[in-house]
């Protein structure tokens, strides 16, 4: 089920009503929360209701069977137990497909070719999500920073439909807590949640949607067909559409949470107005970057084990994390380029600041992203050959128009504006009546479902992830 | 001391009282065992923004009160929501709140006023031409009053792939081919996701089919279609026919050839249409099995105007789905995990066989 449906929007007054209705008895509100969790999870398919319900039963078998020993050694082998079938799931539902048919080329490549079983295997949707956090909550209980939850929380945790499909990733330590007791019903942020809704769907509809209709989509999909001016346009254009449509998502997942009582981390943070690789990943994707750190970078030993293991460390990370969003080489490759920027950046940390100004690093960085981005839209390397040339070859500019190089503007401009005065709208927003603003968010809904053309709304982007 | 002018530096770029430099790095720490982690405090930023705080059922009136405003001004989007959802209990949910929501926003003049005031924001193009006709049988455009179809190869300046979603990414490898090729050709691509022919509820193909024809100026259509269809049609004297079966198909093949006929009476010299391979969902057969029937004895009426590119000897020969075919020696997957979408390498195959048919009628 995705937010901006009909369904949904059916759904989930429901599910607010009875949620808080139910808040003052938690062992009634616990189940219901599961239950309305895997409804709307088997929107999607019922069939992978199983394997959420496997991982989050493995993963609470593993923190308690870590939690019920003092024995290191077997600490490690139950969190490497728990670790491995919640990664295991994710290889075999995402990585299957790609891993046998690029194996299978190299071996016919060098004559060694051999039938392999090549089938396709629905991906199951949030998995890399709900994955991960499941990995935060083994690991966590065996770091000891957080205890095992019972089977109930657990299962609260991870299938939590705010979050169940594109995060933000929420760690065990932030969620468990907040299920200890009944969230306060007298102190629910309603103006801000409400408006974070709307302000994902205009986000999502408005914004991201018309680039990718009327820019990226058309580029990206023949370059061959276009010179430099809209080339470099839809490149820009990209870097505005995946923000307004990964930040969009989270806003409404975030706002929809805080409905229900609940916080999540926060997953953006004005990640264009960035000044190096490691100022954004600070603020892109906020929660994958922190587990990327957490539960892989400093494991690997971090920047404790020399210059080289660093550097090997960053691009190890950023390579994996590039494929986490998808079992494709130009994603490695995006990823490979993002650990080659930050590997770069540790290498002259410091001398940065002396030689060059901020408004030159925050320039040299936002378009270094964009090149990324380049790598990160194309489906090939074939695909991303042919876009390269597009850069290079002159032509004339037929896309550019007040609305589409508007947008770009503002997406981008509105994250370089001093943070104070728009956390100042915020507040404003926060502090209306709540009636006021649910009449608000049906007028949003009017005007962005009037945008809506008639192929309909495509998916999120990190859906595909 | 360089690092910490770096750090004031940009510490400067950013406002007054929120994060510093040094606080994200004190953030960014991983938490010792024992200690939760270091950037949980993020949580409670809502806290930080001082954000006034409501009671929880402030919440729910207000989304209820969105909700009733939508459903008054907007009711029978929610019945057309229920058209476009596969049969279920889903479907059956949003139907059961379309219908009557439907009615009384039909009843109103708030869904009329919504209408009137936000139409210019719409992308969408208005519909002209007929529908489809109730009772099902309609003779569409015939052969012989079509313009004959030119002997000779024709330049090929405009070309339109349409369909459902089965039409992409066929339309982008179609589209890179011909440009790899440095051909001229200009390509529209039009997909409508999740549209049928058998549901015109949603999209009606005969509308929308002349729309196309009158706007791009296509000289050749390529379309592919046939994922979304089972649904049930009105058939003469006005009864729904489920599918499948005889009068299902013969009802199918009366949109299908109005559809070929309003391309080409719209000024294409050529209707390419895929036939749709075998899907993996064994349930699933019995109407791709009608619709391809359908498309074969629709494009027979037409002659050489409309070409069938049957896609099954190559995808699914035998009529036997399978996830992989054998290209230049190599088996390769060609199908979504869906079971029923051809996936990039597929539809490339796809692509090729359209532009060998092209090549056929078309220079370029």
């Amino acid at each position: 089920m995705l937010f901006p449906t009909v369904e949904f929007a059916i759904f989930f007054p429901i599910v607010l009503a009875l949620s808080w209705a139910l808040m003052p008895r938690q062992q009634l509100w616990k189940p219901f929360i599961v239950v309305a969790s895997y409804v709307f999870y088997a929107a999607a398919d019922p069939r992978f209701c199983f394997l959420l319900a496997a991982i989050t039963l493995v993963s609470q078998g593993a923190a308690v069977a870590i939690q019920r020993t003092e024995d290191e050694r077997l600490r490690k082998w139950f969190t490497a137990g728990g670790v491995a079938f919640d990664l295991g799931a994710l290889a075999v539902f995402k990585y299957y497909g790609f891993f046998v048919s690029d194996v299978s080329d190299a071996l016919d490549s060098i004559g060694l070719g051999m039938p392999l079983p090549l089938v396709t295997i629905a991906l199951p949707v949030g998995v890399s999500f709900f994955s991960f956090q499941a990995v935060t909550y083994v690991v966590d209980v065996k770091r000891r920073q957080t205890e095992p939850a019972s089977l109930l929380d657990a299962a609260v945790y991870l299938s939590f439909f705010p979050h169940l499909v594109a995060g933000p990733i929420v760690r065990a330590s932030e969620f468990l807590p907040q299920l200890r007791e009944p969230r306060d019903p007298n102190r629910v942020a309603v103006g801000a949640g409400l408006s974070l809704v709307a302000l994902g769907l205009i986000k999502k509809v408005m914004i991201a949607d018309y680039l990718g209709r009327t820019l990226v989509d058309p580029v990206f999909a023949v370059p061959q067909s276009y010179g430099a001016p809209d080339a470099i346009l839809a490149a820009y254009g990209y870097a505005a559409q995946i923000f307004c449509d990964f930040s969009g998502y989270t806003d409404m997942a975030i706002g929809l949470a805080l409905l229900m009582g609940f916080v999540f981390p926060q997953n953006f943070n004005s990640p264009y107005r960035a000044t190096g690789f490691r100022d954004f990943w600070r603020r892109w994707h906020m929660t994958l970057s922190r587990f990327l750190r957490d539960y892989l970078y400093i494991p690997l030993g971090g920047n404790r084990k020399g210059r080289i293991r660093t550097y090997l460390n960053l691009m190890l990370t950023m390579a994996l994390g590039g494929l986490w969003h998808g079992a494709a080489w130009n994603f490695v490759a995006w990823g490979a380029y993002q650990g080659t920027g930050l590997s770069a950046e540790h290498a002259i940390k410091g001398r940065l600041g002396r030689i060059f100004p901020g408004w030159l690093r925050w320039f040299v960085t936002f378009n270094l992203i964009v090149v990324g981005w380049i790598l990160f839209r194309s489906t090939s390397i074939a695909a991303l050959g042919d876009y390269m040339s597009a850069l290079v070859r002159s032509g004339p500019a037929t896309l550019y128009s007040v609305p589409v190089v508007g947008a770009i503007l503002l997406v981008i401009g509105l994250q370089l504006l001093p943070e104070r005065p728009m956390e100042g709208i915020e507040l404003r927003l926060g502090r209306l009546q709540p009636l006021l603003l649910g009449a608000a968010l049906a007028l949003v809904v009017v005007v962005v479902g009037a945008t809506v053309p008639s192929q309909g709304v495509p998916p999120f982007i990190y859906f595909r992830f | 001391m360089s690092g910490r002018r770096e750090s004031d530096a940009i510490n400067r770029l950013m406002p007054e009282g929120l994060e510093t430099i040094a606080e994200m790095e004190a953030e960014s720490r991983p938490g010792r065992e024992g200690e939760p982690h270091g950037d949980d405090s993020l949580m409670e930023r809502f806290d930080r923004w001082g954000l006034r705080r409501y009671s929880a059922w402030d919440g729910v009136k207000a989304v209820a009160l969105a909700v009733l405003l939508l459903l008054l001004f907007a009711g029978g989007a929610v019945r057309k929501a229920a058209d476009e959802l596969k049969p279920g209990l889903g479907r059956d949910i949003v139907k059961a709140v379309g219908s009557p929501s439907g009615w009384v926003a039909d009843q109103l003049p708030l869904a009329g006023a919504r209408r009137d005031l936000t139409s210019w924001l719409s992308p969408n193009q208005e519909l002209t031409g007929r529908g489809f006709a109730a009772g099902g049988v309609s003779p569409g455009r015939t052969a012989s009053v079509l313009p004959p179809v030119p002997a000779a190869p024709q330049p090929l300046d405009r070309l339109l792939v349409t369909g459902d979603s089965l039409s992409t990414p066929l339309d982008i490898e179609i589209a890179r081919k011909l440009a790899d090729r440095g051909s001229g050709v200009e390509v529209t691509r039009d997909p409508h996701l999740a549209t049928g022919i058998s549901n015109a509820g949603l999209v009606d193909w005969s509308r929308l089919s002349t729309t196309q024809a009158a706007d791009d100026h296509p000289d050749a259509v390529v379309m592919f279609i046939g994922a979304n269809e089972g649904y049930s049609m009105p058939g003469p004297g006005g009864a729904q026919v489920s599918c499948c079966g005889p009068q299902w198909e013969a009802i199918f093949r009366s949109r299908v050839s109005q559809m070929m006929g309003n391309y080409l009476g719209g000024g294409a010299q050529r209707v390419y249409w895929l036939t749709v391979p075998t899907q993996r969902d064994p349930a699933r057969k019995p109407i791709a099995d009608d619709v391809n029937r359908a498309i074969e004895e629709a494009a027979s009426a037409y002659g050489p105007a409309v070409r069938v590119v049957d896609l099954r000897p190559t995808f699914t020969p035998g009529d036997t789905y399978r996830d992989s075919i054998s290209i230049s020696g190599n088996q390769t997957i060609v199908r979504q995990s869906d079971g029923i979408h051809l996936n990039q390498t597929g539809a490339s195959v796809a692509a090729d066989l359209v532009l060998a048919a092209l090549d056929r009628d078309f220079t370029y």
